[in-house]
């Protein structure tokens, strides 16, 4: 049940990958780019490590594309019109937004327990990984927070002169 | 170690020049350059008693040769410093001391009011300095220092009326021809290095016999060589007369007691090593010997005082060398020591003139007839003529009969040869003494026309050294005395016999013909200024080659001319062709093949980032390629 | 020949990657390399994660949760670099950054 999943996923990943490597407009790509990372955090779950997948919706499509989509729209009021183009393709939008509804029903669904089975859960690997996260990989892991805490930082903006 | 009666004397000697200089340098300067010549010749004071000491303490039979300190140690050998003090540097450090502090008297009235006052008496006294060290020094390098000392005093003094263009070319000519005399120089303390493995003095003497003959002969040649440039012989005699745009108290200290003997003297030092050569002493009898009558000639036909008088420094030099070549070593030095007093005495008096002009040198066009005017001048010139001619009893009869007698005695040419220096030796100086002192003086308006006798601290010296002029030629027992004493009495008790130190009999023939030819010469100046005065302009009218003959120096200035220029063009050929064209050129077109290589990758690095990005990507696939093979 | 998962993960996050640094190489805009960057860690952290799943290497799932941490940290510098960039007039075009210029 895997395999089909992965390959529709990825399949759905690419082509959007490719829209967003050609399009010209960067709110496009950013989009598209949001639609990349949620098929990849749907790969994750079909490979059984769903709390990485959720890492990665949470984190990557959650938080970082907000901010870069709120950049592409801070900075693209001065960048010309070409760039100023904030109109998604419409089957896009409608491809990406079926997608990520199938996928989460699915996900849902095997997250009950129902239907078909999503992926072989590897208790034993999820375990395995809280216990690497926090036993010997600890210092890595509050370093890893710490940088984020800092990177958020960054974005403070500076004193205008 | 320093005998302790002399350790204070030897210690005077350097100190006391050294504090006079640095206290004129650090303090006299600033607060009251015109008083520069008092603790310098407070200086003078305790160098002539501390060389009247130590010439006692070796006459006495005594001499010490003491390393103090060595400098610059390389493996086991390093420069040496020490004190030798034997025969020949209390002998001539007597009349060294003794003639320069009286110039160095003289100085300072004939320097007075001039603006470098304090710069020359510095100068001054650090080329006294430097030949005192050159006297007693016990090692070939030190003696080499000192030597080098002495050439970088003479070219400042030389130069040291600087705005003067005259002066300084005079001055870079003596200096560029002492370094050329210096080469030969350094090179025998190279092969004394190699030769002897040390350039002591005293080891030298030592170990002379059956070193390599070649080295020897080489080493004796180089010394010669550098003798040949410092006093003043031919070839390489030219820079002398030059030197006279230098202030007057320089001739007379280079001429009498510092620079040229240095030359003399560095032979009779090296006289073991230059004796063990066969045909050395007569190759350098025949070259002073033919330097001191060409130069004794070329004497009589200069027009400028002191150029008169410079050539006959040449020819007394060759006089030495002449003595010194045929292995007498104590006429030699006797003879250096008398001449070191009546050139002074002719160099102050010439000054003298000079000033009483208000000019730095004299012609004889400007002068006549001044024995009214200045009597005591006057008066000191007649006793150190008379002395320069030979005439007895005066000091350089005694000197000069004792070389021709050598000469006359090896027979031959060169006794013949000394004769006719003697008769010319006679004729320069007495042509000068008639047309300045006596004869007719054109017409002269200005400050020239009325010349007056000098002050006594000009003239005062001046009658000292002519007292010296006219009597030291009785001391010559005295001096081979002490001559021979300092030699003999060496600490490790291994006599060196420098030579013949004794003087020859007096060999009343000889000197009768010396005298005769003197009187020859004389007669011959009396009637070609007095009796027949138009003739020293008139042979120049008459016989221009003539002239031109004399003023090339028989035609070696213009060779020596001719070679310089050619060593100039050469110069310039390396430097314009070799350096300019070829070397640089070479050296631009690689920063030339820089830049358009440089353009060609320029456009290459456009810098755009995603340029940088391709690099990367080439490199991270080679990488990879590599890591993954 | 069957696609097996491994084969088919191959094929995809080969696709993500190669699609990432061509925009990454190609696109001019910084925001536009900066998403390549992005897509560039999200491929390898699929085919990490499933490899973790292949070996049961909780280690391998370790090192994807920490590299989402850094990568996310590093959007953001770089977003700020970008602005900062744009508010000093630089714009937005990696192109005119070239004071590097030979």
């Amino acid at each position: 049940m895997t395999l089909p999943i992965v390959l529709a996923a990825g399949a759905l990943a690419v082509v959007f990958g490719v829209v967003m490597l050609l399009h010209r407009s960067l709110y496009v790509s950013a989009m598209c780019l949001l639609a990349v990372l949620l098929q990849t955090g749907v790969i994750f779950a079909a490979c059984g490590a769903p709390l990485l997948g959720l890492l990665q919706v949470m984190i990557y499509a959650g938080a970082v594309m907000v901010l870069v989509v709120v950049t592409v729209m801070a900075a693209g009021g001065r960048t010309g019109p070409r760039f100023a183009d904030f109109s998604i393709p419409r089957p896009l939008a409608w491809a990406g937004l079926a997608a990520a509804l199938v996928e989460g029903a699915w996900l849902l669904a095997g997250a009950a327990g129902a239907s078909p089975a999503p992926a072989v859960a590897h208790p034993a690997l999820q375990l395995g990984l809280g216990a690497a996260l926090f036993k010997p990989y600890a210092v890595a892991t509050e370093a890893a927070t710490l940088l984020m805490f800092l990177a958020a930082l960054a974005l403070i903006p500076e004193e205008q002169p | 170690m320093i005998p302790p009666e002399v350790a204070l004397p030897v210690k005077l000697l350097f100190g006391a020049p050294t504090a006079a200089i640095l206290f004129g340098f650090f303090v006299m300067r600033r607060l009251k350059p015109e008083w520069t010549h008092w603790p310098i010749l407070a200086s003078c004071a305790a160098v002539c008693a501390s060389a009247a000491w130590l010439a006692a303490f070796v006459h006495a039979g005594h001499g010490f040769d003491q390393p103090l300190w060595t400098w610059a140690m390389v493996g086991d050998w390093g420069v040496a410093f020490g004190v030798r003090l034997d025969g020949p540097s209390a002998a001539v450090l007597a009349m060294v001391a003794f003639v320069g502090s009286l110039i160095h008297v003289y100085a300072a009235g004939y320097m007075k009011g001039d603006p470098g006052f304090n710069r020359f008496f510095l100068v001054f006294h650090l080329f006294f300095l430097a030949m005192i060290g050159l006297l007693l020094s016990n090692d070939y390098v030190q003696l080499y220092l000192f030597w080098e000392l002495v050439g970088v005093a003479s070219y400042l003094l030389v130069g040291f009326w600087w705005h003067k263009e005259s002066a300084r070319k005079a001055a870079l000519k003596a200096f560029l021809t002492n370094r050329v005399g210096d080469l030969g120089f350094l090179v025998s303390v190279v092969l004394i290095l190699l030769v002897f493995k040390t350039t002591r003095l005293q080891l030298v003497y030592m170990t002379v016999a059956g070193k390599q003959p070649e080295l020897l002969a080489l080493i004796a040649f180089g010394l010669f060589w550098a003798a040949c440039a410092k006093s003043a012989q031919w070839p390489l005699y030219w820079w002398l007369p030059d030197a006279m745009e230098g202030p007057t108290p320089t001739s007379a200290l280079m001429h009498a007691a510092t620079m040229v003997t240095a030359g003399v003297f560095l032979l009779v030092r090296s006289w073991p090593l230059i004796d063990a050569v066969p045909g050395m002493g007569e190759a350098i009898a025949w070259i002073g010997a033919g330097t001191a009558l060409g130069a004794a000639v070329l004497a009589g036909t200069k027009r400028d005082l002191k150029q008169v008088l410079a050539y006959s420094t040449v020819s007394h030099l060759g006089l030495m060398m002449l003595a010194l070549g045929l292995g007498q070593v104590g006429v030699a030095v006797f003879h250096l020591i008398v001449h070191g007093f009546f050139k002074a005495v002719l160099f102050l008096c010439a000054g003298n003139v000079a000033h009483a002009l208000h000019q730095s040198t004299a012609s004889i066009d400007q002068v006549g007839g001044f024995r009214r005017a200045m009597p005591l001048t006057y008066a000191c010139f007649v006793v150190a003529a008379l002395s320069l001619a030979g005439v007895f009893p005066f000091a350089g009869f005694f000197s000069k009969d004792a070389i021709l007698d050598a000469a006359w005695h090896h027979g031959g040419a060169l006794g013949w040869l000394g004769m006719a220096v003697s008769a010319g030796s006679a004729f320069y100086v007495f042509r000068l003494l008639f047309l300045t002192f006596h004869g007719a003086r054109a017409e002269q308006t200005g400050p020239a026309a009325h010349p007056h006798e000098a002050d006594a601290v000009m003239t005062v010296p001046v009658v000292f050294l002519a007292a010296g002029a006219a009597v030291v030629g009785w001391l010559g027992p005295m001096v081979v005395t002490t001559l021979s004493s300092g030699w003999t009495h060496v600490p490790q008790g291994v006599p060196v016999m420098p030579g013949d130190i004794a003087l020859p009999h007096v060999n009343y023939a000889v000197a009768a013909m010396g005298t005769a030819f003197a009187a020859l010469g004389a007669g011959a100046a009396w009637w070609l200024t007095m009796k027949d005065a138009g003739w020293d302009w008139r042979w120049r009218r008459e016989a221009p080659w003539a002239d031109r003959l004399y003023a090339s120096d028989f035609g070696w200035k213009s060779l020596c001319d001719a070679f310089v220029r050619g060593v100039v063009r050469l110069g310039g050929f390396v430097g314009v062709v070799l350096d300019k064209r070829w070397w640089d050129g070479l050296l631009e077109g690689s920063t030339a093949a820089a830049r358009v290589a440089g353009d060609a990758v320029e456009r290459a690095a456009l810098g755009r980032v995603n340029d940088y990005l391709w690099w990367m990507l080439a490199g991270t696939a080679i990488l990879l390629g590599r890591a993954l093979r | 020949m069957t696609l097996d998962l491994t084969a088919a993960v191959w094929v995809v996050t080969g696709a993500l990657f190669a699609l990432g640094l061509a925009a990454c190489v190609l696109r001019r805009q910084l925001l536009a390399m900066l998403l390549g960057i992005e897509l560039m860690i999200a491929a390898a952290n699929v085919a990490l994660v499933h490899h973790a799943g292949l070996f049961s290497d909780a280690e391998a799932l370790a090192a994807v949760a920490i590299v989402i941490a850094v990568a996310a940290a590093e959007a953001v510098v770089g977003l700020s670099l970008i602005l900062r960039v744009h508010r000093m007039g630089g714009g937005l075009d990696a192109g005119e950054l070239s004071e590097l210029r030979g």
